[in-house]
């Protein structure tokens, strides 16, 4: 059985590119499961999605503790352990390809990883919408497993993105013929693994539950402003920075219209933004009137902060 | 009525009292409005959410509020409301709650259940004369679900249910209207990006009793297909093209709080959000457009006719 698992944020597309991966196995023969994992989030917060693949009926389910093939769409989820545990259960025979400007090796270093790495170069200005990659990274993956044919692929995209503008359809055709090409190297070097029994699987116990009074039964918060422990600072990849030589204090105005009510001044007015809550919508740096909110990339503010 | 404490922009709340790291999309314009709303109404609220977006800020075990939440079906939050507000009255009348201890009873839906689904409960409240202030926060669609169209979708705008070429065929429903038809203590529209504007008038809903609905219009980047950084600038444009009037009822009254003279085209909002782009590519639908503008400008001839 094909096992893939793609990582991304919430409008990068990796559902869609799991079905698109999805729907090209199908058309090749195989029997076929894909279905994206996320929770209440939006857009921006990781997501993960998963297609598995095999000649015969597939009867595991649920996330995927050892995929053949991890794609990340966006390597900021690497250093996150909330990110969905994005190298969860990679073990040497495992690829992962991630979509980033920075080469493979330096990642196989940074992340001390035995499995093979490889990168399909970063392209946020495609115009399949903005940041959408779904099919980008449907295209390589196509290619990497070596038994999806271009044809194949390029039929699974028109019937996936379906109701898209024609030159949308086209830009998303390009991109993932791109990709296919890009890893023509490396076409097959995902494995297949055999059906794996649920390690510890025993039958289910079931136990019946008696009727409980509503009181006892439904769901009651007796704590105040408990959201604060989640960190939905880690959706942000683009980070606003204020600069307090510019900023004139008129801290009414970001503070009011930060959608997240993530920023609040200090004593002598100056405003401070909580990073641990900032989405990185830069509402604020859109409508500060004195330019004094710069946007910066996330890595490139961690990196600062980890150097002194 | 009492003069405002908020007569210019610093007077705004600076410290917030709704919490972070809800679920809601970075840059929604109707979380933007609610923690406006919630830094005047204050932490003596209990806030009846009836499903959509918005009941994700509560998801169990996290909270953003400092007071209580009840999550209602989607056509039954004023509902809901009757009977907290009830429960209240009947812990004051009993002497177990304090009378300056009583909370100001919440309603929050979007607008699929206010406009649509919740309608009929929101009329009987109102013929109740219940004590309730009713928010909606306006995506123009059925947001959580993936913005399918709703009573409040604007004329043209693709949706996940209208994606023709002249996108929604319907016109946007006058919510403000049917309510003020039943002359209840205050009605008002506000937009999160007109805080103060919004902050006076949610300081005014909150001295009245009865029915009250404050209606905000709630740029959506996911259901209106624009970049985040971009909402603030779309809920500007709103009002300066004058789709969205800002306005009060009171006291028999409908007065308009801001009104934009000139106003810009139309076109320039419809421009900026991606669920317009079919009116423009491949080609122009003058015919849309013009349908569109005259709406507005036949609007501002009844309310503003010198200008
Ligand atoms: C009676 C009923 N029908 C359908 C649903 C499914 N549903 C949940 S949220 C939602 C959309 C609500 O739209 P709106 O009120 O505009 O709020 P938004 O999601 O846009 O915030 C729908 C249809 C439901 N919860 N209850
Ligand atoms: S809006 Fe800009 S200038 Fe004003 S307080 Fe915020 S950062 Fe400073
Ligand atoms: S980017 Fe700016 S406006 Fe957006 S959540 Fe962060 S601080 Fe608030
Ligand atoms: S879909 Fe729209 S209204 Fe709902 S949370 Fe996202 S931005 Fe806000
Ligand atoms: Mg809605």
């Amino acid at each position: 059985m094909y096992r893939i698992r793609f990582h991304g944020r919430g409008g990068q597309g990796m559902k869609t590119a799991s079905r698109i991966l999805g729907s090209a196995f199908f058309a090749e023969g195989f029997e076929v499961q894909d279905a994206p994992s996320y929770g209440a989030e939006r857009r921006g917060a990781p997501i993960f999605a998963t297609v598995r693949a095999a000649h015969a009926p597939i009867l595991e389910r649920g996330p995927m503790p050892q995929p053949g093939l991890v794609i990340v769409a966006d390597e900021t989820l690497l250093p996150m352990a909330a990110g969905g545990g994005v190298l969860s259960g990679m073990g040497e025979r495992a690829v992962l390809l991630l979509h980033s400007a920075v080469d493979a090796n330096t990642w196989k270093q940074r992340l001390q990883l035995a499995c093979r790495v490889l990168t399909l170069p970063l392209r946020l200005e495609e115009t399949g919408g903005r940041g959408f990659v779904g099919a980008l990274c449907a295209g390589a993956a196509a290619r990497l497993v070596g038994i999806v044919s271009r044809e194949a692929l390029e039929g699974a995209i028109r019937q996936e993105l379906a109701a898209m503008p024609a030159q949308v359809l086209a830009a998303n055709l390009t991109q993932a013929g791109e990709a296919y090409d890009a890893m023509k190297k490396h076409a097959g070097c995902v494995c297949e693994a055999p059906e794996a029994p649920a390690p510890g699987a025993v039958d289910a116990n079931w136990i019946d539950l008696p009727f409980e009074a509503a009181e006892l039964s439904a769901p009651d918060i007796h704590g105040a402003l408990t959201s604060i422990q989640v960190r939905t600072g880690l959706w942000r990849t683009l980070r606003p920075v204020i600069d307090p030589e510019r900023c004139s204090r008129c801290h009414w105005l970001c503070g009011s219209l930060c959608p997240d009510a993530a920023i609040s001044p200090e004593a002598e007015g100056l405003p401070v933004i909580d990073y641990e809550h900032c989405k990185g919508c830069l509402v604020c740096v859109a409508v500060c009137p004195r330019h004094a909110i710069e946007s910066i990339p996330e890595a490139q503010a961690r990196e600062q902060e980890a150097s002194p | 009525m009492s003069e405002t404490i908020y007569r210019r922009m610093s007077d705004l709340p600076s410290t917030h009292l709704l919490g972070g790291g809800t679920a809601m999309c970075a840059g929604c314009g109707g979380l933007q409005a609610l923690h406006q709303i919630y830094d005047v109404l204050g932490t003596k609220t209990v806030f009846v959410n009836a499903a959509g977006c918005m009941t994700l800020l509560s998801v169990y075990p996290f909270t953003p509020f400092r007071g209580s939440w009840l999550y209602t079906a989607m056509a039954s939050a004023p509902a809901g409301a009757q009977g907290v507000r009830d429960a209240l009255d009947i812990l004051c009348d009993k002497g177990r709650l304090p009378r300056d201890e009583d909370l100001q009873v919440v309603t929050l839906t979007g607008d699929g259940a206010a406009y649509g689904m919740g309608l009929s409960a929101t009329s009987g409240a109102i013929d109740r004369n219940l004590d309730f202030l009713y928010i909606c926060y306006d995506n123009e669609g059925y947001g959580n679900t993936g913005q399918q169209s709703s009573p409040a979708t604007p004329h043209g705008a693709h949706t996940a249910t209208a994606t023709g070429p002249a996108g929604h065929s319907g016109f946007k429903k006058d919510l403000f209207g049917i309510w003020v038809a039943n002359r209840p203590a205050y009605v008002a529209t506000v937009i999160g990006t007109e805080p103060l504007d919004l902050a006076r008038k949610i300081e005014k809903a909150a001295k009245l009793s009865g029915p009250r609905l404050i209606l905000a219009l709630a740029p959506c980047p996911t259901g209106w297909d624009f970049d985040p950084q971009q909402a603030a600038e779309i809920g500007r444009l709103a009002v300066r093209t004058g789709i969205f009037p800002l306005k009060e009822y009171l006291d028999g009254r409908v007065v308009h709080t801001k009104v934009k003279r000139p106003r810009t085209p139309v076109e320039e909002y419809l421009r900026a959000q991606g669920r317009f782009q079919h009116l423009f590519e491949p080609e122009r639908r003058q015919d849309v457009l013009d349908a569109i503008q005259a709406r507005v400008d036949a609007y501002w001839e009844h309310w503003d006719p010198s200008h």
